[in-house]
């Protein structure tokens, strides 16, 4: 409960209209502070979801990979300069990205993260790992304003914002590839 | 191997640390409190130059002696006092350093005094007065900057061996904590690390190459950038060493008990990931950042707020819990059983209280309006003099009265107990004084880094002379109180009467719940550090380097 009631107040928060503008009118901002913060705002209010709905959870989510499938669409969705345009223009658009990012998203991540194997788990860092590079060089490369709503200086900080996310991740990745808990724990 | 092991360790809590170790702490000890000396005999001339009665001659002018204060008192006593401390802590709770550690420490040792020994020519002879902070476009002798490198060289070489020690530990210990003072120690040197990477770039990539002529020009706020990366997290280094002594040693002293292991665990972890982009508060004037990027970046660092002021409330419930269990009563009669005329006590103790202020004062700079009001005043001088000079050093030397027996086989007598409590006093006085006139006198005006001038008897420039002086009064006593602790650590080092001294580490609560073994996933706080520096960082650096002005050539200005 008191987990639900801190992610509700997280999510209520960022929904205030001057908190949303500032954090909006910075793309990377937007898009690297404003959506992991709503994805850990549904990371936290599924607690009690978890304990309401353990039937629904176990039977549609028993090994954790639909909830990481839909955790997946719904982020690579919200990477797509175009879903942040729309985000920007349409009321609607805007209050389905702090319903999918933390509900749609949030949500399954926490219940399906403790169901992956380490295997699964590593498979998504390395997806993100990929996407991450993918998109910081899309972004550093691309010649033309891709959201219309931001200028190209903000699109450029924004890839070198993927990209130092996407060698931070290598580094974890190498971290649980060469060093051996077993060792310590 | 799991029973010899032990035993070792057992046999180093009992027989005392080896004396290699501590040879170890004992000389970066000694080095340590040899700064405070020159550096406090450099800051009295300060203060009597700006009280307008001692005018420096043209071979030793101001600037070359705020520089050697600066870097004698902010970079050579904090590490040389850190490192040392740390090393004994790891040695006490670890089981003897390994041989190689050792070794590291000894090469980390040269590294630095070597480094040092750069740095101090070029200032010597007038060609480095760009005081510790070294903004470009001033520009010093290309050597003053491969000194600041070694030393940088030789910081790490010291991390490196504690990394290597509480590893070796963890295989041998599978499963257990690391014992708190050493987790300490390890965010610690992880912060002094990575914080000093910035740094680093900033001197060999840029300055050194600039500085010698080979490239023409340099991005001053890509520089600034990556020094105060480093500087900030020096501050919180200084401030996580003193936490240190507040959660493990102080509640021994007082015969009381630590604080939750858990919580003080998860403090640790929150300033190591926090810290690196605290930065930005250091430059909320500076120009080419956004108004909305730095209101994030005070949101930043008032976050690193929280974990302070977890500090001061569990610090406050261990004495409080502490006095009660030896009879104390009342809402605040309590304190009366604490034990004033200890100065292990009484120092460290001081160094909280002074903390309340200096916070205060810290928050009132991270605000963009008040830090215009005083940025680059006096206020600046006062607030560091309150935070380093009292908080972070009375803590140290608050250690040193029974560190400094420890690793000399010898005991703290009372004589020098009580040289130590007129010696706090002293410094008390010295710095309420000093800081509460260099805060008055900055918010009228007067310039921090300036000496002695009255502007052409400028009437608001004569207004600032009474502060001064009272500015003088308390650099005087802050002398005295340099030489009595001096004194001090000289005798307990190689005087006082032979004898086993206690390394106080105080134990956990009863029944305090299992701290649960997350808590040693470094790899995984690293990373999460990590993408927060990124994050904090990657909007300014792109905007400075994209939209870069020409750049600058190097300038002498004095
Ligand atoms: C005898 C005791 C001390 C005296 C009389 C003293 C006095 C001063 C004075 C007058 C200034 C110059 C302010 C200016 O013109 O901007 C100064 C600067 C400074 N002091 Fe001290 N100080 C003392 C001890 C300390 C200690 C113990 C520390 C830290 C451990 C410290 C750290 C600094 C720093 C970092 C600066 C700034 C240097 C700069 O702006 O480049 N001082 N001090
Ligand atoms: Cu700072």
């Amino acid at each position: 409960m008191n987990q639900f009631f801190s992610g509700f107040l997280l999510v209520i928060f960022l929904a205030l209209p001057p908190v949303a503008h500032l954090l909006e009118s910075i793309m990377i901002v937007h898009m690297h502070m404003q959506m992991p913060l709503l994805v850990i705002a549904g990371f936290l209010m599924a607690r009690l979801f978890q304990l309401r709905f353990p039937r629904f959870f176990e039977k549609w989510n028993g090994n954790g990979i639909p909830g990481i499938l839909l955790f997946l669409i719904i982020i690579v969705f919200w990477t797509i300069p175009r879903s942040m345009d729309e985000a920007l223009n349409f009321q609607s658009m805007e209050i389905f990205k702090f319903f999918s990012l933390s509900i749609l998203a949030g949500i399954p991540l926490r219940d399906s993260w403790k169901k992956l194997s380490s295997f699964g788990k590593n498979a998504v860092i390395i997806i993100f790992t990929i996407k991450y590079f993918g998109m910081g060089l899309l972004y550093i490369k691309a010649p033309v304003q891709l959201c219309n709503n931001y200028l190209i200086m903000d699109q450029l900080t924004l890839g070198w914002g993927f990209l130092t996310t996407a060698i931070c991740l290598v580094i974890y990745l190498l971290y649980v590839t060469f060093t051996d808990p077993t060792k310590y724990q | 191997m799991a029973i010899p092991k032990t035993l070792k360790e057992k046999a180093n809590k009992e027989m005392g640390i080896s004396t290699e170790d501590a040879r170890i702490t004992k000389t970066y000890l000694f080095v340590a409190f040899m700064a405070l000396l020159i550096g406090g005999l450099l800051g009295l001339l300060q203060g009597l130059n700006r009280a307008g009665l001692l005018e420096l001659p043209s071979w030793l002018n101001y600037y070359q002696v705020l520089t050697a204060h600066g870097l004698l008192l902010v970079v050579v006593l904090t590490a040389f006092f850190t490192i040392g401390y740390f090393y004994a802590g790891l040695s006490h709770t670890l089981g003897g350093l390994l041989p190689k550690v050792r070794k590291m420490a000894w090469i980390g040792f040269g590294l630095k005094i070597v480094g040092f020994v750069f740095a101090v020519i070029p200032i010597l002879m007038g060609n480095a007065s760009v005081m510790y902070t070294f903004y470009p476009p001033m520009a010093a002798s290309p050597w003053f900057y491969i000194g600041l490198a070694l030393i940088v060289v030789g910081v790490w070489m010291c991390a490196f061996g504690a990394f290597i020690q509480v590893a070796n530990w963890r295989k041998n210990n599978k499963g257990k904590h690391v014992p708190i003072l050493s987790f300490f120690a390890t965010g610690v040197f992880i912060l002094l690390f990575f914080g000093s990477l910035p740094v680093a770039i900033e001197v060999i990539v840029m300055i050194i190459p600039w500085s010698f002529g080979w490239v023409k020009t340099i991005n001053v706020m890509v520089a600034r950038t990556l020094f105060w990366a480093f500087g900030h997290t020096l501050v919180n280094i200084w401030y996580l060493t003193a936490v240190s002594a507040w959660y493990v040693i102080v509640p021994k002293i007082i015969g009381g008990k630590r604080w939750s292991d858990l919580l003080t665990r998860i403090v640790i972890i929150a300033l190591v990931i926090m810290n690196i982009t605290g930065g930005f508060h250091h430059q909320i004037i500076d120009p080419g950042i956004s108004e909305s990027v730095k209101f994030m970046h005070v949101f930043m660092s008032l976050a690193i707020g929280f974990p302070s002021l977890m500090t001061a409330w569990a610090m406050f419930a261990v004495f409080e819990r502490t006095a009660r269990k030896n009879g104390g009563k009342g809402i605040v009669g309590w304190y009366k059983k604490m034990p004033w005329g200890d100065v292990r006590f009484l120092a460290p103790f001081i160094a909280m209280l002074a903390f309340i202020p200096a916070g205060a004062g810290g928050i009132v700079q991270s605000t963009n309006q008040l830090n215009q009001v005083v940025h680059n005043t006096m206020w600046i001088a006062g607030h560091f003099h309150l935070t380093l000079g009292m908080s972070v050093v009375m803590t140290f030397f608050g250690i040193s009265y029974w560190l400094v027996p420890y690793v000399s086989k010898r005991v703290l007598t009372p004589a020098i107990n009580k040289l130590g409590v007129i010696q706090t006093i002293i410094w008390t006085v010295g710095m309420v004084i000093m800081s509460g006139a260099m805060h008055t006198v900055g918010l009228l005006g007067s310039p921090r880094r300036t000496s002695y001038t009255t502007y052409g008897d400028n009437a608001t420039a004569l207004g600032w002379n009474p502060y001064l002086l009272l500015l003088a009064v308390g650099g005087t006593l802050l002398i005295i109180g340099v030489l009595l602790q001096v004194y001090a650590v000289i005798n307990m080092m190689f005087f006082a009467p032979k004898g086993e001294t206690e390394f106080p580490i105080a134990e956990e609560e009863e029944g305090a719940s299992k701290t649960p073994y997350w808590t040693e996933r470094w790899g995984l706080w690293i990373v999460i550090m990590l993408i927060f520096v990124g994050m904090a960082y990657v909007i300014p650096l792109t905007e400075f380097i994209v939209n870069a002005p020409p750049g600058s050539p190097p300038f002498k200005t004095w």
